[in-house]
Parts: structure tokens; sequence; C-alpha cells
């Protein structure tokens, strides 16, 4: 197994993957993080801050729904669209590219795939 | 050969439950509620049944032998997440603080995709049974394993005893069981489904019961949405018109105003969920990384739906029940506290059926949940510590027979401690098992996973570093120091210390590792590369030919 991992190491195409793959989980990450703390700060500091006003204000003329809940029940919608992307591609592309870099590595030390 | 004993646990709760305290005090006093229950607890006990004749190994008692689909797994997640607590909870704040409630909801999903992107992969592809199994591949079996158990089964004796006196007061309320027999009903019903079904009954339980929970919480919505012609702005309306805060009850306010609390909060919530024990091992259960990925995307997909489920449900509760009298006690509080708001809109928007409906869904729920953590403690004990520390050359057979006895220990145990807290508000338990997550699992897992350089002594330094400071601070907080113990002024004057707890954790583990200049280290350094690959492809994972 030590020397498939080895194998694997020197692929290029598996820093490939793994650069690619890592970029894709942080970025998406980082943009629920950001969203989720925005989020909570804007609540703790409505309604002092000029970022939070509006959360009180309603979405459109004489409508009840406030900004603030508007963008909640967005949040979940968002995060929803976020996983399915992710699945998407790691299931597709990825998936496919590391099954290949695998069977390589396999082919290479005589095992069979 | 099963069936006897399972049979004799069906008859001893049907002899169980028939209304011993005054029924005065139920919500209902139907059989609604109880014959709904019924058929719950009958249709598990068969699906228990069934999984025990397929139980053998310790493969199929932890992880039901690796064969659950990542819908069933995503529903089971869902399940796992949608406890009574957080169903009756969320819905009773929303219900009485409107907007507020929403951080919770919003707090608890974003905990999801941050799973999916940063831990399940790679997780499946180096775990067993436990989360310790991924950690220890590359660091120091003894002592990581005995750190990752204690945080283990601190979190999960923590949140077994919130859910328990939760349980047991909620049955006190909804039918009119006396206390102690509740707890006991609890107890003995998820010792069934865990010592004789293992994780594939454990699952299906938690299956079901995300099923009834879905469609009863669709149900009183749709019902609730009719009534202002399927106008959230018209249900709005009518609940800011109940509300003593009118149309400021659809703003940020009141709950939570101080943003160290407010973050450190969300850390508690977003991180907690990332290193809570019973969900970690559900990604053990499915066959490969795929799957694993899969059911984290219907696991979101549900919990997001049900947090939109107890947002309308809450503002419903508001417009509906909010100023009538008929669920307003003498001083003109809501009957049972506001976490009945959802069970009175129930009553509301389907009557008496729809009512009995939905508190058996509850019980179920809390059945479910209760045994999810004892399958998750009791593989602590035994895969964690029996079997890697103290007994190495232990058989199957032995293991699975000692992780029997450590469910059947662990729900005496929680039922002692049930009773024992009868009287205490218990919702800082729960708290508090979320804050440990966040603070000893979470970070030791991270960094085994994502950081070259973390050794066992740094791992060992930030975990206990954490669980000290995460019991240390809720106890000499507000909430314990003051409200439970009566102390004046509390030492820690933060309600919420997971950010704290969470950052020294990662702070002491980094700090220590980049220290430590040992040759055991060095090893463990050098490891990480076949741990990365392992990591990245699943090649060699368990399960996987080799």
């Amino acid at each position: 197994m030590q020397q498939v991992y080895r194998l694997i190491f020197k692929d290029p195409r598996f820093h490939d993957l793994q650069r690619r793959r890592g970029r894709l989980s942080w970025t998406l990450a980082g943009i629920v993080i950001a969203n989720d703390t925005w989020y909570v700060l804007a609540t703790a500091f409505y309604p002092e801050a000029a970022f939070a006003r509006f959360w009180g204000l309603p979405v459109s003329e004489g409508a009840a729904i406030t900004w603030g809940i508007a963008i909640g029940l967005a949040q979940t919608v968002l995060f929803i669209l976020l996983v399915l992307y992710y699945i998407y591609r790691a299931n597709g592309e990825f998936e496919t590219l590391k099954e290949v870099v695998v069977a390589d590595a396999l082919r290479a030390v005589g095992t069979q795939p | 050969m099963l069936f006897r004993p399972l049979a004799a646990a069906a008859a001893l709760v049907l002899l169980l439950l028939p209304p011993a305290a005054s029924a005065a005090e139920a919500v209902n006093s139907g059989g609604v509620a109880i014959t709904f229950f019924l058929a719950f607890v009958t249709a598990t006990l068969g699906v228990t049944w069934w999984a025990a004749r397929r139980t053998h190994s310790t493969h199929d008692f932890y992880v039901a032998g690796g064969r659950i689909s990542g819908l069933q797994n995503g529903l089971a997640i869902a399940g796992d997440f949608m406890s009574a607590a957080s169903f009756l909870g969320v819905t009773g704040l929303i219900f009485g603080f409107g907007f507020d409630g929403l951080i919770y909801a919003v707090g608890g999903l974003a905990g999801w995709p941050l799973v999916l992107f940063l831990l399940s992969e790679r997780l499946k592809n180096l775990g067993k049974y436990t989360f310790a199994d991924a950690v220890t591949l590359r660091l120091a079996a003894t002592p990581i394993r005995c750190l990752a158990a204690s945080g283990s089964l601190v979190a999960v004796v923590l949140y077994l005893i919130g859910q328990m006196v939760g349980a047991g007061k909620l049955i006190q309320i909804l039918f009119g069981i006396d206390y102690a027999v509740a707890v006991g009903c609890v107890g003995t019903l998820m010792m069934v489904y865990v010592c004789f079904g293992g994780m594939l009954a454990t699952t299906w339980v938690q299956i079901i019961k995300a099923v009834l929970l879905l469609s009863g919480g669709s149900l009183v919505t749709v019902l609730v949405l009719a009534q202002f012609n399927f106008s959230l702005d018209q249900l709005f309306v009518a609940a800011t018109q109940q509300h003593a805060r009118g149309v400021a009850v659809l703003a940020p306010g009141g709950l939570v105003h101080d943003p160290v609390s407010v973050l450190s909060l969300g850390t508690a919530l977003v991180f907690g969920t990332a290193g809570l024990p019973h969900i970690l091992m559900r990604f053990f259960t499915v066959p490969n990384a795929r799957e694993a990925r899969r059911s984290v995307f219907f696991a979101t997909a549900f919990i997001g739906y049900f947090y939109v489920l107890t947002f309308i449900i809450g503002f419903g509760a508001m417009a509906l029940v909010m100023g009538n009298p008929q669920f307003a006690d003498a001083t003109g509080r809501l009957l049972g506290g506001d976490n009945m708001a959802a069970i009175h809109l129930a009553h509301v928007a389907g009557g008496p059926v729809l009512l009995g409906f939905m508190s058996a869904v509850c019980f179920a729920t809390i059945l479910a949940v209760v045994s999810g953590l004892t399958l998750s403690g009791a593989s602590a004990i035994s895969h964690d510590l029996y079997a890697s520390v103290f007994h190495p050359h232990a058989s199957e057979q032995e293991l699975v027979r000692v992780s029997r006895y450590a469910t059947i220990a662990l729900g005496v145990v929680a039922v002692l401690l049930a009773l024992l807290f009868e009287s205490q508000n218990v919702a800082y338990l729960v708290l508090m098992a979320f804050t440990v997550g966040a603070s000893v699992n979470f970070p030791l897992l991270f960094l085994a996973l994502y950081w070259r350089h973390l050794t066992t002594s740094g791992a060992l330094t930030g975990g206990v570093l954490g669980l000290v400071l995460a019991v240390g601070c809720i106890v000499l907080g507000p909430t314990v120091w003051v409200e439970v113990l009566g102390h004046a002024e509390p030492i820690v004057p933060y309600k919420y210390p997971a950010l704290f707890a969470m950052c020294a954790s990662f702070s002491g583990s980094i700090v220590v590792s980049l220290l430590d200049r040992s040759e055991r280290a060095a090893r463990e350094r050098a490891g990480f590369n076949a741990q990365y690959i392992r990591a990245q492809t699943g090649l060699g994972a368990e399960g996987t030919p080799a």
C-alpha cells in the first residue's frame, strides 16, 4: 500500500485534483461562514449599525415581511444550493479523476484495480 | 431467540402506558396520542426484531454493516438533528421572540454545509466506527482514544440528560404519565432498540421518526397557511396583532444583544454540530465517500425544510394560539410554557387527532434521538476504550457483548441522572454538550485531518484545555453559577463560552505541536502523507479492497 501511496503522491493529476477540490471546499465554506457571521452580527448590532438598519424594514411598500426575515429564509435556500453544487462537482468530475489516478497507480504495482 | 425479550419489553411498555398521574395535567385526555404512540412502538419493535437477526458482528452493531444508502443516512442524520428540543424549542423561541428565533435556525443549518465541505469525505475515508479511528491513524492510539472517548462521553451524557429530562416533562404534560414512569419508559425502549438492533435498528427508528415529524409538521403548516389564504404576509400581519411587541417582532431585538455572546452562540451551534459523536458516527454507516456526500445533501435539504416549517409554525402559533384564552393559564401565560406552542397549534389547526399525532411524534422523536446518542456512547466505551486501550485482543463476540453492557449501563445512568435533575432547568446541559463538541472533538478532528504538524502531545494539550474551559466556564458562568447554584455574581460573565474554549483548544494544540521536537512527533508528521492520500482517495479505507 505504501508503494501505491508513493506513486499517487508523484502523480501530478492527484495534486491537481486535491488543489481544485480543496479550493472549491474552502471557497464554499468561506461563503457559508461569512453569511452566517454577517447574519448573526447584523442581528446583534440592530438597529444601531448602518449595515443592519434595513433589516427591520418591509421588503416592499405595505408588506409585513421584513428584509431580515426574507434574508433568513434566503440563507436556507442558499445553503442547500451550495451543497448541491459541491455534490455535483465532487461526485462528478472529481470522483472520475480520482478513480483514474487510483486505477493507474494500482496497475503500475501490478494489482488489478 | 431474541423475540422473547422484545415481546416482554413491549408488554412492559403496554402496562406502563395508561395514564398514572392526574389527567387534568395532560394537554390531551383522549386516547388518540396513545394509539398513535403504540402504533409507533409496535412498528419500531418490529424493525428491531428484523434488525436483530441481521446484527452479528461489531461491524453490524456499530455501523449497520456499512450498507445504509445516502438517502436513508441523510434522513437519519436529519432525524438526529431534529430533536424534540429543536422542534419544540425553536418554535417556542419564535413564538416568544419572533425574528430572533431565526438565529438558531440559520446557525443550526450552517453547520451542515461545513461538515460536508471540510469533514465528511476525509472522515469516511479514514475512520471505521468512531471519529477517533480517523485521528489515531498517525497519532498515538492510547492517549488520543482516551481523550476522544472522554470528549464523546461527556457530550453524550450531557445531551442525554438534557433529552431525558425534557422527555419526562413533555410526556408528563402530553400524556399525563408520571415523570419517573415516562423516563423509565424512554430508557427501557431505547435500551431494547440499541441492544438488540444495534445501528440498523437505531437508523430505521430515526428514519421512521424523521418521516413522521416532517409530514406532521408539513400538515400543520399547510393547515395554518390555509387559514391565511396561503399568504405569508397575512400570517405575519395576524401574528404581529397578537404579540405585545407588534411589528417589532419581525425585526431583530431582545433575545441576544451582545455581539460576543451572539458570535459565541453561533460558534457552539455551527462547530458543535461538527463535533457531536452521534452525528459523526453516521458517516461510517454508508459504503463510500460518494454516498457520504449524498447523505449530507439529503440531510441539509431536510433540515432546511424542517427549519422553514418551524418558522411558519412559530409565527402560526403567535397568530392563532397567543391571546387564545383556551391555551392560557390563570396568569395569562401559555399552558405548559412557550415550548408547547407547536403542540397547541396542532390542536387549533387539526383538532384532537392532529394534536394526538404530533404528541406521539414528539415522544417518538425523543426515543429516536436518545437511541442514537446511547449507541455512540456505547461505541466510545467498547470500541475506543475497551477494544483499543484495555483489551486489544478481544474477540468479535466479546466486543458485541461489551457494547450491549455499555448500552445498558448508559441507559441506567441516563435514567438515574434524569430522575436526579428532574426539577432543574436543563437547557444548559444541551448547550454544554454542543460546547464540548465544538471545543474538544472538533479541533482534534479538524487539526488531525488538515494539519501535518499536529502531534500527540499537542492534541492532548488542546483537547484537555478545551474540555476544562468548556465545562469550567459554563459552571462558573451566569446560567449555572447564578441561576442554578444561586450565587450573586457569575465568575465568568459570558453565557456561551464556546468561542473562547474552541480558540484555546486550537491554540493549545498548535503551540505545543510546534514546540514538540521529539522523535515520536517527527514520525507522526511523516505519517501525514499516507493519511492524506487515503483521505483524498479512499484507497485503503475500511470496507474497500486494499
